[in-house]
């Protein structure tokens, strides 16, 4: 079967799953392993540490952020968790203002043709702007805050969520809407019981879908103006053409937005959009 | 009564509010509606300049004012800078895109090895290749150049990938049964099937790496829109801040209105709609 395209359905109908799933764990590892390799030949050949530094070179780095810089006195036992955390509370206070924000628009825009025409472009225009427009702005109207970032991260993430959500809105079940009519349930009760869970993995999924983008601007924010966080490292060692750190911060960066889209967000999203998986099997 | 039901809502009779309830109608009391709160928010935050104040300003970077018969305005230089820089980091990093989308989208050993640099090149924020990019070539065309061609180059292969995969097994299988010359396959089944997907990668690869542009430029520059934003930010002039600020909002939206969402609706024609289209956009670009 060897170079011949196999799709995983096919596969596991054949019975080689396993040894394909396998064959694909290698492909995967050789990949990385080729890449640390091929990085590793180029910083050898560059042979400068302020322009590419050598994997190893950055590992040292990476210790040092974790765990302080063992040569100098003041030793102050590793930076990473104070600046990621500053990050991540970021992001996360971000994405309360988003969908305070874009809640209220998702639903008139879900309910109502005139209000779906009105907000319509805003929201397309909102969406398309570039990121620097927001950390530039939030910096002009706070100065160096903790709301400029927090709230560029809300207006970033907030047309997503309002297309998201104006999206479940329009996919409430109609009937179940009449028949808690029928029996007398309050307006009060039908949105409490009916319109928010079926709203909410709406509203999830537009976190979700914006949580890289805002991941990406809440840096952008951090490098113009903040006093902690990934992006404010970033900056900082820029500034101090520091390559190996500036490297280090960047993998620590990537390495922990994967890892919370990944592991924490499709979970959740898995969790809260799991009655629509058994409604689809059944 | 009626709030969680939505009803047929019945037409108004004068020609006026008919106008006003249409689509445009709704779009442009938006943007009225926009500039109002804008000179209502002046009132309360003196350092926000008023919608007059950046148009003077933009007047004078457009026509050069009281020079505008000796010489041209700023503007123009500026954006010439930054849109050939623009271009040529969009060429580069398209066709790179482009040929590793489909050795990705052809090849499932390809894919394996080299799926998940893309994926991390993709999380990659623009910034981040601006700084890289200085610190290697210094300042200069090289930066803003390769900070556009690194930051679109992912957009487009992992579209195109996407697109390559798409045509179906058995569509090659039929064509080849059946005795469709290579020609015509090539044609109305590689092409007809991936055009969409190049486009949309395209879209997506320019509204983000625009962003790349300014940002390097206003890191490392002496000229172009990054370059003349930071210049009014620095010298605490919001006016000619806001203004450029608008400008090149303006431009990435009118590209994107006018150019790119009309391409890629017509390569797109057989299968999706207009707001199908808009989805995708903050889908992938998210």
């Amino acid at each position: 079967m060897a170079g011949v395209l196999v799709d995983s359905a096919e596969a596991s109908a054949l019975g080689t799953a396993a040894g394909l799933r396998r064959r694909r764990y290698l492909a995967l590892a050789t990949g990385w392993v080729g890449f640390v390799a091929i990085w590793w030949l180029l910083s050898v050949w560059v042979n400068s540490d302020a322009r590419l530094p050598s994997p190893g070179r950055v590992w040292d780095e990476v210790w040092i952020i974790f765990n302080g810089d063992p040569t100098n006195s003041r030793n102050d036992g590793g930076i990473f968790w104070n600046n990621f955390l500053a990050s991540v509370i970021r992001v996360l206070l971000g994405f309360v203002v988003g969908v305070a924000m874009g809640t209220p628009l998702g639903f008139l825009m879900g309910r109502n043709r005139y209000w779906r025409s009105f907000l319509k472009s805003p929201v397309m225009i909102a969406g398309s702007i570039p990121g620097l427009t927001y950390a530039v702005m939030v910096l002009v109207v706070f100065g160096i805050s903790f709301v400029g970032p927090v709230l560029a991260i809300g207006l970033i993430s907030m047309p997503y969520i309002a297309i998201n959500v104006a999206e479940g809105v329009g996919g409430v079940d109609k009937g179940l809407l009449n028949m808690s009519r029928s029996f007398g349930r309050s307006e009060k009760q039908m949105f409490r019981d009916v319109v928010v869970p079926s709203v909410l993995p709406f509203i999830f999924a537009g976190v979700r879908l914006s949580f890289s983008l805002a991941w990406k601007v809440g840096q952008l924010t951090e490098v113009f103006g903040a006093s902690q966080g990934i992006g404010f490292q970033i900056r900082r060692n820029f500034q101090l053409f520091n390559m190996p750190a500036v490297i280090a911060w960047i993998g620590l960066f990537i390495i922990f937005m994967l890892v919370l889209e990944r592991f924490v967000l499709v979970r959740i999203e898995r969790k809260l959009f799991r009655w629509r998986q058994w409604e689809r099997e059944g | 009564m009626t709030t969680l039901i939505q009803e047929v809502e019945p037409e108004p009779d004068s020609a006026i509010k008919r106008w006003l309830v249409s689509d445009r109608g709704a779009t442009l009391s938006a943007a009225v509606l926009f500039l109002v709160m804008w000179q209502l928010l002046t009132l309360f935050a003196p350092r926000v300049p008023t919608p007059w104040a950046v148009v003077k300003i933009m007047w004078i970077e457009v026509t050069g004012g009281d020079y505008g018969s000796v010489r041209k305005g700023e503007f123009w230089n500026h954006y010439a800078a930054t849109l050939q820089r623009y271009a040529y980091g969009l060429a580069i990093g398209f066709t790179a895109g482009v040929l590793v989308g489909a050795l990705i989208g052809a090849s499932n050993i390809a894919r394996a090895l080299i799926s998940d640099t893309v994926l991390v090149l993709l999380a990659l924020p623009a910034f981040v290749w601006a700084f890289l990019t200085t610190m290697w070539f210094g300042i200069g065309w090289q930066a803003p150049v390769l900070t556009v061609a690194f930051t679109a180059f992912p957009f487009v292969a992992v579209n195109v990938a996407q697109g390559v995969r798409a045509i179906t097994p058995d569509l090659r299988h039929m064509s080849t049964a059946f005795g469709v010359t290579p020609v015509k396959r090539f044609r109305h089944l590689i092409l007809a099937g991936i055009t969409g997907y190049v486009f949309a990668g395209l879209r997506f690869a320019m509204i983000v790496s625009w962003n790349g542009v300014l940002l390097s430029e206003w890191f490392n520059g002496q000229v172009g829109v990054g370059f003349r934003t930071r210049y009014w930010f620095d010298a605490n002039r919001y006016p000619g801040f806001l203004g450029w600020v608008i400008s090149f909002i303006i431009f990435v939206v009118a590209l994107d209105r006018l150019v790119l969402t009309k391409l890629q609706a017509r390569a797109f024609r057989w299968r999706k709609t207009n707001d199908e289209l808009d989805k995708d956009l903050l889908t992938t670009v998210g």
